[in-house]
């Protein structure tokens, strides 16, 4: 009996693992696009048609979006959207591959920027460009900056949403006391960062500098030395001349001196933001998408810049886009939708108004309400700005688990004080081996 | 006694910073040194919780969900614990080996092809995606199993020559005599399934079916500050049910271990 027993055990235990390695081996795929139409368009009694879209905004943001969508619902008679907080950027990518395969995916969703391709390669995203050809709107009617994640093969799967930047946030007062400057290069943030560390009994009672436990900022930084996340083909990293080493050696020398604190990885962001309200630092590398409320939260005089150039001003873009599901079955209604978010003052400019995110439209850029915005509270015009450096180049289908590797990379150097050099090379055969698969 | 203080402490203290935040200012909640006293209790932070979404659809959710796995569960262990227990039957232990199998595979496992299943099934809008996978409970059917071989087989077979029926059995003897355990169980499964986000999460895409946990994720950040105090505020009411909830089951509970230690 016993023999018996663990033979079960073992034939199940195979099972298993080869299920957990099916999982862990790749991405799963989403299905391939079923035949369009196959829900029936599904109204209400009051003839309304229902638009479920998905999102990934909690909190306050998550209020500004029911807010908007409200707003919609208030002013058109024929058509519902109903919105659905599905988690995580990173949990609605997992409801949305489950859902494409089970059929019961929404007619529209948010996407965070990077995992767009994996959905545009699957073709389970709608082409919009008749659609926006119809209600006369164009390509360029957006910010080029926001766009490299909206075009693949010829279509424009995407188009830009809640959209953020990394930007340099500072305490102008902590600078001025001591008579700093702002910094434009990394060379004066260095001495910035370094001269504003406070320390008793050697330990660091104030850090110069912070940033998030996160690929955006070494990303951003490599950018700005001159190098490439990946390189054009995509077959390897495009960092190999030393700008990786050099944004490496750079941060470690300012952690080994106090000037650089660099957060525990859980929770960095909150973290650093609370570090930085405090004034436990002085500058912080951070998202646009904090400015509001560290404006409401700081007590000194608060101020936005570009993050600081090497060779060149750069900066990654984050956020999400908003994409159309090619299965939905209201796809002119949920077209409406985002035409309306686009164009509309009540649509994405309010929201944009509201929650601080980047305005995703030219009209919007040119907008009355925008520019009081931006003469009211200029940080807000300096991370806009900063979009004419936009770079996307950690754009590839494999980006996902190749953040996993950097990540990897970035926990080795920054808290296991592992060298620099084999580090990153250990990335680059990892990264290759993806970007081949 | 100190030691059992500070490893008592070790246990409270997360809860009581926890419930402390709850009733914090935004301010207080971003100090360092933390804030353990709120200069004046914010009880407008439960309200402002609870108004972030349908709170109120949320809790019903969760009492029902919980509550239908917990009364399916039992009414599915306590006959398959006392088959196992108490009959020798062909099979008997490749089965319970099977059901041991059944309790080691997590649910991150199983979660696409049940999902594709009630869908197809076109159970998705409603809250059986959320029961019916949980309506047994290996672990348990393992613990009651346990716990039935331990009552002695004299009640039981005078219980037969007085012609009761196997139900009955059940029903007067096992039952009663195994309370510990069943509540043991019954409390485990309530905690982890009121406690649970991941499968929810997956199983659900509207608001009318989900339980308050999804209600709570939502009040955290995508970027920006999060409002610890109004999460807190949140995390507060979801824990609530489960204390009341373990101090009516926790003398049963501690029982079912101290018999069992004593056999």
């Amino acid at each position: 009996m016993n023999k018996k027993l663990s033979a079960i055990v073992l034939a199940a235990t195979t099972m298993i693992s080869g299920v957990l390695a099916g999982c862990s081996g790749g991405e799963p795929k989403a299905s391939s696009p079923a035949p369009t139409g196959q829900q029936p368009a599904a109204s209400s009694p009051a003839g309304k048609t229902t638009v479920q879209f998905w999102h990934s905004l909690g909190g306050k943001n998550g209020e500004y979006i029911s807010a908007m969508i409200k707003r919609f619902n208030d002013t058109h008679e024929n058509i519902e959207v109903v919105g659905t907080f599905q988690g995580s950027y990173d949990e609605t990518v997992t409801k949305l591959q489950q859902s494409i395969a089970a059929k019961t995916a929404p007619d529209i969703t948010m996407l965070e920027r990077a995992y767009v391709q994996m959905f545009a390669d699957a073709e389970v995203l709608e082409d919009l460009t008749p659609f926006m050809a119809k209600s006369g709107a164009s390509k360029e009617d957006f910010p080029e900056g926001l766009m490299g994640h909206s075009v693949f093969n010829d279509k424009v799967v995407s188009l830009p949403l809640n959209r953020s930047t990394p930007i340099m946030h500072i305490n102008k007062t902590m600078l001025d006391e001591k008579g700093l400057a702002i910094p434009t290069t990394w060379e004066e943030l260095k001495k910035v960062s370094e001269a504003l560390v406070i320390k008793e009994n050697g330990e660091v009672k104030r850090y110069g500098l912070s940033m998030p436990y996160d690929t955006w900022y070494p990303i951003a930084m490599i950018s700005q030395a001159g190098g490439k996340f990946f390189n054009d083909d995509a077959t390897s990293i495009g960092f190999e001349k030393g700008e990786g080493v050099k944004t490496f050696k750079y941060l470690k020398d300012l952690q080994s001196t106090g000037a650089l604190y660099y957060p525990p990885a859980q929770d960095s962001g909150n973290i650093v933001n609370q570090m930085f309200t405090s004034e436990k630092i002085g500058i912080m590398f951070q998202s646009t998408g904090v400015m509001g409320s560290v404006k409401n939260n700081a007590k000194f005089d608060y101020v936005t810049a570009f993050l600081p150039k090497d060779a060149a001003f750069a900066t990654p873009t984050g956020g999400a886009n908003i994409a159309m599901l090619s299965d939905s079955a209201k796809k002119d209604a949920a077209w409406e939708f985002i035409n309306w978010v686009n164009t509309d003052p009540q649509g994405g400019q309010q929201f944009i108004l509201d929650s601080g995110y980047l305005p995703f439209t030219k009209k919007m850029v040119e907008s009355d309400a925008i520019k009081e915005l931006w003469a009211k509270d200029p940080n807000r015009k300096v991370a806009y700005d900063q979009l004419q450096y936009a770079v996307d180049t950690n754009k590839d289908v494999a980006w996902p688990q190749i953040m996993q590797e950097f990540f990897k990379s970035i926990q080795a150097i920054m808290y296991d004080n592992k060298p620099i050099e084999p580090t990153l090379d250990t990335f680059k055969k990892e990264a290759e081996r993806l970007l081949s698969e | 006694m100190f030691w059992k203080a500070v490893v008592l402490m070790g246990f409270i203290f997360p809860f009581l910073w926890m419930i402390s935040t709850s009733l914090q200012t935004f301010e207080e909640t971003m100090k360092f040194p933390p804030t353990w006293i709120p200069a004046s209790p914010q009880w407008s932070n439960f309200v402002e919780a609870m108004s972030a979404g349908p709170f109120l659809t949320y809790f019903k959710n969760s009492v029902i969900v919980t509550t239908s796995i917990i009364a399916i569960q039992l009414a599915v262990m306590i006959p398959a614990a006392y088959a196992f227990a108490q009959y020798k039957f062909f099979g008997n232990k490749i089965l319970f080996g099977m059901v041991l199998l059944a309790f080691m595979i997590p649910g991150q496992v199983t979660f696409i092809p049940v999902y594709l299943m009630l869908a197809d099934a076109g159970m998705i809008k409603s809250l059986w995606p959320q029961i019916i996978p949980f309506m047994s409970n290996a672990f348990g059917i393992f613990l009651l199993r346990q716990y039935f071989m331990q009552i002695p087989q004299e009640i039981i077979e005078s219980a037969r020559l007085d012609n009761a029926s196997e139900f009955k059995i059940i029903w007067k003897i096992m039952i009663p005599m195994s309370m510990p355990a069943i509540s043991t169980v019954a409390l485990f499964s309530f905690v982890s399934h009121w406690n649970d986000y991941f499968w929810p999460l997956v199983m659900t895409d509207s608001e009318a079916v989900r339980p308050l946990t999804m209600g709570i994720a939502m009040l955290r950040e995508t970027e920006g500050i999060s409002n610890w105090h109004i999460i807190m505020a949140g995390n507060v009411v979801l824990v609530v049910p489960i204390l009341i909830v373990y101090l009516f089951a926790s003398r049963q509970i501690v029982k079912a271990f101290v018999y069992s230690g004593i056999k």
